[in-house]
């Protein structure tokens, strides 16, 4: 999916936060968000590359975008 | 034709090293290639560790700063200093080679819980008798009964170190961090080099190995190798011994219990192959304080290395890419480890707390094997069964 075309309904800045801290966020912030809306995380942690879309997989919400530039990643994750 | 055979290898060796370098490579590989490592190391030397080597580094610290005056072993022939060098340089040198190496800065609180955690992980260890690697991992592969208190001990610290996260993440709402600005104006585009930086590094290595070769330090040569694979296999796997004690609390998930399971399981038995044919002392490496010290040195270092995000090895790892928040958490736990041990033993504590059991001379050899595999493989149940209910799942 293009991810231009997507329009997060939140967003979720962690930038210069290192393991585990991203994925705690992420995992604490998708529940207060009702389902079907799209949380976008960013961050700079190498780490969550495999961390958040294995976290997506297994809580069963769909990731439904990413990109990466100069080592700042953006996931889109619709809450299941 | 010519032009075709060259074209050829060229796209194989583009292939081989996006392989290698473009994208992170299985743990369950990672397990297997450090078990075979550990168990080179110590069949070459003695059972793999890395506090030990922090100690070292904190010695020359207070050396420097003249709080004390016997000069401490030479880092570069300290053996355990020496494996640590290589696996920061492994790191390094795969971060550089997969383009990931940056230098990464973070915000103040981050940088203060970087530097409890250190403290917490130098005294940590000094109670076990040795970080996540010699405390736990390498204990448990060489029989030493405390590996297993230290288990326990990280596995209840890990999930404290949670609930306190959770905690701070309420109390202390952070703020993002944003990196400074980069100038746009670059004289020359990092990420093409990075390559090229990382390959030469890795030469200089190899080169530093013969260097010791030449001077008749051929064994402490052959240990900087070992820990140079080390540093290239933990960063190309992102080998976090953190995650097998914090994920079942955290997300339920159980990969690396499974890992680490593995890795161990071949570490117990080729250990056992060592020991029984007495290729070395059979009782060498146990000397973790069991039950007490394990135990409590577990809880503390489970803790800390909550708040650092990086147990031992992976503040090593982690430093080779760059990331500076574990510099500090390094700097403390070398100067805790290198001062909590010697006033521990001054005044005999380690010896009240517990002393040295190895498994074959409590349970007998004919019991050794199957208990160290149930123990394990109970662990990798009681965790798959966690991944599927999240019973110990903490929020």
């Amino acid at each position: 999916m293009n991810v231009e075309s997507i329009t997060a309904d939140h967003v979720l800045d962690t930038q210069g936060l290192s393991c585990p801290m991203p994925m705690l966020k992420t995992k604490k912030n998708i529940k207060t968000i009702s389902s079907g809306e799209i949380l976008e995380v960013i961050g700079s942690d190498p780490g969550s590359k495999n961390d958040i879309p294995d976290f997506c997989k297994k809580a069963g919400h769909e990731l439904v975008g990413e990109t990466e530039e100069n080592g700042v990643f953006h996931f889109f994750i619709k809450k299941a | 034709m010519e032009t075709s055979f060259w074209g050829s290898l060229k796209e194989d060796i583009n292939e081989g090293y996006n392989k290698l370098f473009g994208q992170n490579w299985p743990e369950w590989v990672a397990g297997v290639f450090l078990a075979i490592l550990a168990l080179m190391i110590f069949l070459w030397q003695s059972p793999w560790g890395i506090a030990g080597g922090y100690r070292n580094w904190g010695d020359w610290m207070y050396f420097w700063m003249g709080v004390t005056e016997t000069r401490p072993d030479i880092p570069w022939m300290n053996t355990m200093s020496v494996t640590n060098f290589g696996l920061f340089f492994g790191s390094f040198v795969a971060a550089l080679m997969s383009r990931q190496f940056k230098v990464r800065g973070t915000s103040a609180l981050e940088y203060t819980k970087g530097l409890a955690g250190g403290v917490l992980m130098g005294t940590g260890a000094a109670f076990a008798g040795g970080c996540n690697v010699g405390g736990f991992y390498s204990a448990i592969g060489v029989f030493s009964m405390g590996g297993y208190a230290m288990m326990v001990g990280l596995g209840a610290g890990a999930y404290l170190g949670l609930r306190y996260l959770l905690w701070e993440m309420d109390a202390f709402p952070s703020k993002p961090y944003t990196a400074p600005a980069e100038s746009s104006k670059k004289s020359l585009d990092w990420s093409k080099v990075q390559p090229w930086f990382g390959g030469l590094f890795l030469i200089a290595a190899i080169g530093g190995a013969l260097i010791y070769d030449s001077m008749d330090n051929t064994q402490i040569g052959i240990l900087l190798l070992f820990g140079l694979l080390a540093g290239v296999i933990m960063q190309r796997s992102r080998f976090c011994f953190v995650r097998a004690f914090r994920d079942p609390f955290m997300t339920g998930e159980a990969i690396m219990v499974k890992v680490v399971a593995l890795s161990l399981m071949i570490y117990g038995f080729g250990s056992a192959v060592i020991k029984w044919n007495y290729l070395q002392p059979d009782t060498m490496g146990v000397h973790h304080p069991f039950w007490i010290g394990s135990l409590l040195g577990g809880l503390i270092f489970g803790f800390g290395m909550l708040l650092s995000g990086g147990c031992a090895s992976s503040t090593l790892w982690r430093i080779g890419e760059g990331h500076t928040k574990l510099v500090v958490t390094l700097i403390g736990f070398s100067l805790t480890n290198a001062m909590v041990l010697p006033i521990m033993k001054s005044h005999s504590i380690i010896e009240r707390l517990g002393s040295g059991t190895y498994l074959p001379k409590v349970v007998s050899w004919y019991l050794t094997m199957p208990v160290f595999a149930f123990i394990l493989l109970a662990w990798v149940i009681v965790m798959a069964w966690n991944e599927k209910s999240e019973k110990f799942v903490a929020f």
